[in-house]
């Protein structure tokens, strides 16, 4: 389970499944007291037009930077929504985006191969200044966390009290739209638009099965979600090398995060 | 010498080291003032004709049936309602301004039971503001909201997830986190709706240490025998102001049955409110 890693392209890989999943793991926390799950699968669809225009304007190296203007037009659309209740708008934005997306990609010669990459990602081709960047971008999600932790706490827990204590509760849910978005920029290279959500929603959900104390919570979340990364690319590993069933790495990362939320939710119903 | 400097002391303003704000209003002390005042909702109001002067100290009940306006009202005197005619002064200025000074208690139930903090860290929640951003709440926030926990009798639940206490506890954590913010008026929503006795006995004494501490305390309620027995002042409300003032004086039959239109009984001498 650790040989695989001496490769570079391997190693690079598996620094940015643990860092994802460790930025995942925190900020999904955020998400699921927010409930703002459905938010994160709306930025997440929302960012695969970027991804495209990114990749056809710059190629590999574009992409991040197409995600990020996506995904800051995603979050101004999200935050300005007039009227509409906020379950339509993210339907509205999720639908209108990914058919952006879909119409341009389906324009390249090699559609199929693209539409994968976009969706599913390639983390086995990470390079130094991808994970560079995936590094600010957790670096200055986690700070921001770090700063405004109580804030969202209070909003996401009392909402009225929060804005009766002076909070200006619409910045606030601002802000973690902007970390949902930064953590799904991060991840669309590795494990695509489509399985960003779970790298965001699973493990939190997973450690909210397993404990009610908030820290503990956080370091649950987190630290399975690293752990997966690991575990994802070393099981993917050897079962495309050693048994030559190719098994795709970011799927993988994902499925092992299910199949530790369904162990959680097992463990919970065998003790009570 | 004792005497003198006893006698000097009180010709210092003494400022809170931590909040570095003045002690809180002298009990009789102006602290809610409303002149002639409509509040609502964008163009649509929901109460008008409201008057009325609440002082340091004083328990007022905030009466009236469904829909009355009540809700409507404490969001106003909070600065989440817009005044829309007339004027609302809280501890001297807007609502607005005031706000780290007025403590706000929703109803218990209206809260996520699932969410996963402790009864401790709820209570913390009302030092946040003092604490202020980018900071964490210190030793002196964590004695403030202990104390205030005490308060109110579950100084033994802090640790206690929020979700796992009775309708009543939780009721009294979240005026313990009222508390904790040293407020010198209290806002309280129905704080004793599906709330059991031992609880309510122990939201009114905590109430009461407030009081005597020279805070203001408003509370919604459908309880007219309390707000008749326990309140100084008793103001009735549905769409407009009907009364005012002392229980005495404001509990007629005459205020009562505009109120609450249809539903007031007179038998053997005794007003009936139904529902």
């Amino acid at each position: 389970m650790i040989a695989p890693f001496a490769l570079p392209f391997m190693a690079r890989a598996l620094a940015e499944a643990v860092l994802l999943g460790a930025l995942a793991g925190v900020v999904g926390v955020f998400v699921l007291l927010r409930r703002l799950a459905f938010v994160a699968e709306a930025l997440s669809h929302a960012v695969f037009p970027g991804v495209v225009v990114g990749y056809l304007a710059a190629g590999a190296g574009g992409v991040g930077y197409g995600a990020l203007a996506a995904a800051a037009l995603a979050t101004v659309l999200l935050t300005l929504r007039a009227r509409l209740s906020e379950d339509t708008a993210l339907a509205v934005l999720m639908g209108a985006f990914f058919a952006v997306g879909v119409i341009l990609v389906s324009r390249r010669p090699s559609y199929t191969a693209d539409l994968t990459t976009f969706l599913f990602g390639r983390i086995l081709t990470v390079d130094a200044a991808d994970l560079a960047r995936t590094a600010v971008l957790a670096g200055v999600a986690l700070g921001t966390l770090a700063l405004l932790g109580k804030e969202l706490l209070l909003a996401a827990f009392d909402r009225p009290a929060a804005a009766a204590l002076g909070y200006r509760t619409a910045a606030l849910d601002a802000v973690l739209n902007v970390l949902v978005a930064v953590v799904v920029v991060a991840a669309v290279q590795a494990v695509g638009t489509v399985l960003s959500v779970g790298l965001l929603v699973v493990p939190a959900a997973a450690a909210r099965l397993l404990t009610d104390r908030l820290a503990l919570l956080i370091a649950v979340s987190a630290g399975s979600a690293a752990l997966a990364g690991w575990l994802g690319l070393a099981l993917a590993w050897t079962a495309s090398v050693d048994h030559g069933v190719p098994l795709a790495a970011g799927g993988t990362i994902v499925a092992v995060l299910v199949a530790w939320y369904a162990a959680a939710r097992l463990l919970t119903l065998a003790v009570r | 010498m004792t005497s003198g400097v006893a006698a000097a002391a009180r010709d210092v303003l003494i400022v809170d080291y931590k909040t570095n704000r003045p002690p809180p209003a002298e009990a009789g002390g102006v602290v809610v003032a409303v002149g002639d005042a409509s509040v609502g909702y964008g163009r649509r109001v929901v109460l008008r004709g409201l008057d009325g002067v609440v002082r340091g100290g004083e328990l007022v009940a905030l009466v009236g049936p469904n829909g009355a306006g009540k809700t409507t009202l404490i969001r106003a005197l909070v600065g989440l309602a817009p005044v829309l005619a007339g004027a609302v002064t809280v501890l001297g200025g807007t609502p607005a301004a005031a706000r780290r000074r007025i403590g706000y208690v929703p109803q218990a139930d209206t809260l996520d039971a699932d969410f996963p903090v402790s009864a401790g860290q709820v209570v913390l929640m009302g030092r946040y503001r003092a604490v202020g951003w980018l900071r964490r709440p210190g030793r002196a926030d964590r004695a403030i909201a202990a104390r205030a926990l005490e308060a109110v009798g579950l100084a033994d639940r802090a640790r206690d997830r929020f979700g796992t206490l009775s309708g009543g506890q939780r009721q009294r954590v979240l005026l313990a986190r009222a508390i904790a913010q040293q407020p010198d008026l209290l806002l309280l929503d129905e704080p004793f709706s599906g709330v059991d006795a031992a609880s309510q006995r122990a939201l009114l004494d905590a109430l009461a240490g407030q009081r005597a501490a020279g805070a203001a305390v408003l509370m919604a309620t459908h309880d007219l025998a309390f707000a008749s027995t326990a309140c100084n002042v008793v103001w009735l409300l549905n769409g407009r102001q009907y009364a005012f003032g002392p229980p005495a004086a404001a509990l007629t039959a005459a205020t009562l049955g505009a109120t609450f239109p249809g539903a007031v009984l007179t038998v053997g001498g005794s007003l009936v409110v139904g529902r």
